[in-house]
């Protein structure tokens, strides 16, 4: 006899288990486990702790303990020594694996998406029984129909096989779950590990209720990151629903750009609110921005740039951006500013990094520079980027006065659009 | 704001294009008016002239019900039908449901082809030229296709539905005559007649609709604030599908049915119009029908292979690559390229087909009704928006008619045996 079994839960949910005079006592409907997968509660390793039984008595969870699985030429019998009921807080702070994993969807951590579950695969040790891996191939689906035996023996004939798809346990974190004791924060740890642009797309594949439940579990920090990098009907759809305060927190996470794109799709109140909650200093500039009209250059400019007065010494600029640690973009171009903010030179990280430490900015800095007009139309501002190889462009207004800058991070789904066209078009 | 971005999202979004101009009842009223469908208006005018026409009113009803209801548990939830369903049917009705809607994907979209074989008849073309072209034109507009080429087809299509309003005044109907048999309708109650009625809802009440709905409300992202202009928007769509089906029959009635003339295919109803009301009026109406073939024939596969895809967790959509989404794209081909190659074959039993694929549909239409009706009554899933007394009166007996007739559908044949 082998250590361990394996089995899936679709070849036990719906089994009759027998008690040691071989009496039928009830049919099993789901399996509990001790914590959710992917929440902090996560002890590394889930274990069946309770069976769902439906007994003439109805519904009720009896533990795992009693229960034994074996597997008699293919068939898996279930046996059970005592009904013992436990405890409901047990079951509370368990996950039922039909009721919240089965049918539904989960994320692949490791694949950084949503997949639906077919089938769960358990291993029985001796120290217990524990989930494997959740099935999402067309096997599994086939398994559940009852038809995946002959459908591949038939296909064996022709030498085809149906590719298993398996997701490890560890990879799994639950998504859809209502019964929680535990803090909802806490539920969703395992989604830190991806990547904001990953985990938008997950959140705007989830229902409405889930994405928001996702979302509220998130700190400031990666919510502000996942939210900018979601598309416009799904930052809406979150920033009305969350509550004021912490959206308000998000949003001032956020490069202010970004945060009047999103209010101007929200309805006026409601932006409104959200500025009122904000800080003064992030909310001014973003109403700012919100002055301009959409196809101007000023909506789309960021207002968090460097500027240096044209006598400093490289030396101090460098040890001023050392201290200052500033965010990667900040860094794709520096400008100089006189004392009314009147744009007079750029420079960029090169320029200073290649420049003697004792030189001062005005003997490096390129005195005719490339900028954009913020009342000029955002069409202009792909060709300028392409043309002239920029990766952030000075945003001045009519007096010459600097007010931001123009990121090609922004402009370039316009690039990609202007790519296209000229491809297709030839 | 000014995020002029070339869009990267799933199909739905490029769908979403037209759902910008025109809101998800207005399309899926719009698409609703296929091949199958006009076919069958045909056959109910040339048969028995205005005496059906009173049948409009109550799919209306049923039309706008359903569809407010789908629209409801989109703008709620968030989640597609098909998600829904699987969700809390498990595999075995999920996969039920979808073989059914797998196979009256296929009888549709066979249906639509055929309406391309039989209009561009009507022009003298010869169905081993144009059913060929229309797949591969489908094919490639679906996915290499832009927006802007799928925004152009589309104006040309909801154009072409002012056509059937051209053939039927052409046909010079009796106005008043038309207005009495609607108030007070007349109608021998044959087993003949029945399964005309049945055959008018189920093509004006198609199942995989409901799934179209609901994830076009989804993809347009509406909101319960939306939800009156969301409801204004079903109800327009279901007046436009009501409409042409009206002039449709007006137009058949008025010219075919006084003469005796039977058909068995919209064409024949083309040919049919050429003595009675003219050689424009005839290619005018098989115009239409080219178009509405065309248009369903690009939508239908596409929806249903993305559904089956939604529901057993495939990836799906035209953003993804082949090996990313072989699934969807093998299902979508399949099912665009099967049903075109069986219409091909010389002496295809087109009208078994269109008969059997109304069969699916009336079994299958009931399954989802059902299935709806107790989703949108689940607090869980609906919250606050569970249906209202008076949606689920309408609702369920909507279902309980429908069991009727498609059970009557399944029983007739037996007493015409006997008869």
């Amino acid at each position: 006899m082998t250590a361990y079994t394996t089995f899936y839960l679709s070849g036990i949910i719906g089994k009759e288990v027998f008690d040691t005079d071989g009496e039928a006592v009830g049919v099993i409907k789901d399996l509990l486990i001790n914590s959710i997968p992917g929440a902090s509660n996560d002890s590394g390793r889930q274990i069946v702790t309770a069976v769902k039984l439906k007994t003439d008595k109805g519904f009720d969870h009896y533990s795992f303990e009693y229960f034994s699985i074996q597997k008699e030429r293919e068939r898996i019998v279930v046996t059970c020594k005592e009904l013992v009921k436990i405890p409901e807080e047990d079951v509370l702070n368990g996950m039922a694996l039909v009721e919240n994993i089965l049918d539904k969807q989960i994320v692949d951590l490791n694949g950084r998406k949503l997949v639906r579950v077919n089938d769960i695969r358990l291993v029985k040790l001796s120290q217990g029984t524990y989930p494997l891996a959740v099935d999402i191939g067309i096997e599994g689906l086939l398994r559940r129909l009852g038809v995946s035996q002959p459908i591949k023996r038939f296909l064996a004939i022709f030498r085809i096989n149906i590719p298993a798809k398996f997701i490890l346990w560890e990879d799994v974190q639950a998504i859809d779950f209502s019964n929680l004791n535990i803090k909802l924060s806490k539920s969703y740890s395992k989604l830190h590990t991806l990547h904001p642009s990953d985990l938008a797309d997950i959140l705007e594949d989830l229902g409405k209720r889930s994405s928001m439940r996702v979302f509220s579990a998130l700190d400031e920090e990666k919510a502000a990151d996942v939210l900018e990098e979601m598309e416009s009907h799904a930052q809406v759809h979150i920033l009305e629903n969350l509550p004021v305060e912490k959206a308000a927190d998000v949003l001032e996470k956020m490069p202010a750009d970004e945060v009047a794109d999103i209010l101007d799709e929200l309805e006026d109140d409601r932006a409104e609110v959200l500025l009122k909650e904000m800080e003064t200093e992030s909310s001014n500039e973003v109403r700012e921005l919100l002055e301009y009209e959409d196809d101007e250059v000023g909506s789309i400019m960021t207002t968090d740039y460097l500027s240096f007065p044209a006598s400093k010494k490289v030396e101090e600029v460098l040890l001023e951006l050392r201290n200052k640690k500033p965010e990667a973009w900040e860094l794709y171009n520096f400008f100089v500013t006189e004392k009314d903010d009147e744009l007079i030179g750029t420079f960029d990280l090169r320029d200073l990094v290649v420049a003697e430490s004792s030189h001062r900015i005005s003997e490096i800095m390129n005195t005719e520079p490339v900028f954009l007009l913020d009342n000029q139309k955002v069409g202009a501002i792909a060709e300028l980027v392409s043309k002239y190889d920029l990766l952030a462009v000075p945003v001045v207004d009519d007096k010459h006065l600097l007010q931001g800058m123009v990121l090609i991070d922004d402009v370039v789904e316009d690039l990609i659009g202007e790519r296209r066209t000229k491809r297709k078009s030839r | 704001m000014a995020r002029v971005g070339i869009d990267r999202k799933n199909f739905f979004r490029r769908v979403a294009m037209f759902l910008a101009i025109l809101g998800p009842g207005i399309i899926t009223g719009s698409v609703d008016n296929d091949a199958g469908g006009i076919t069958t208006y045909s056959l109910a005018g040339a048969i028995y002239g205005y005496g059906l026409i009173w049948t409009l009113i109550p799919s209306f009803i049923v039309l706008v019900v359903i569809q407010e209801m789908n629209a409801r548990m989109g703008i709620v939830t968030g989640k597609g039908l098909a998600d829904l369903i699987r969700e809390r049917a498990g595999v075995k009705v999920t996969f039920f449901i979808f073989l059914g809607l797998l196979f009256s994907g296929f009888g549709n979209t066979m249906t639509e082809f055929a309406g391309v074989a039989g209009s561009m008849e009507v022009f003298g073309v010869s169905k081993y030229i144009s059913v060929p072209i229309v797949a591969f034109l489908v094919w490639i507009l679906v996915v290499k296709g832009t927006y802007k080429i799928a925004e152009r087809i589309f104006l040309i299509f909801s154009v072409s539905l002012l056509t059937y309003v051209v053939s039927a005044i052409m046909g010079k109907p009796d106005w008043s005559e038309i207005g009495s048999s609607i108030i007070r309708p007349k109608m021998a109650i044959t087993t003949q007649s029945l399964a005309m009625v049945i055959g008018l809802v189920g093509t004006t009440i198609a199942p995989w609709m409901q799934f179209y709905m609901q994830s076009s409300v989804i993809e347009k992202g509406l909101k319960i604030q939306n939800y009156n202009y969301t409801l204004i928007d079903i109800v327009v769509g279901c007046v436009v599908t009501v409409v042409v089906a009206f002039f449709i029959m007006v137009a058949c009635g008025s010219t075919l049915h006084p003469q005796g003339i039977v058909i068995s295919q919209a064409k024949d109803a083309a040919l049919s119009l050429k003595p009675l009301a003219g050689n424009l009026a005839a290619y005018v109406f098989s115009f239409g029908l080219f178009i509405a073939s065309i248009f369903s024939a690009t939508i239908l596969p596409l929806a249903t292979a993305f559904f089956i895809c939604e529901a057993f967790g495939f990836e799906a959509g035209l953003d993804k690559q082949w090996n990313e989404a072989g699934e969807f794209y093998v299902l979508y081909t399949g099912i665009l390229v099967i049903s075109a190659l069986i219409i091909l074959i010389p002496g295809a039993p087109l009208i078994a087909i269109s008969l059997w694929s109304q069969v699916i549909n009336g079994i299958l239409l009931p399954v989802v009704l059902i299935s709806m009706m107790i989703l949108i009554n689940n607090k869980k899933i609906m919250g606050l928006y569970v249906n209202k007394l008076t949606n689920n009166i309408i609702g369920w007996s909507a279902v309980i008619i429908l069991v009727a007739l498609s059970l009557a559908l399944l029983v007739i044949p037996f007493f015409e045996k006997k008869g």
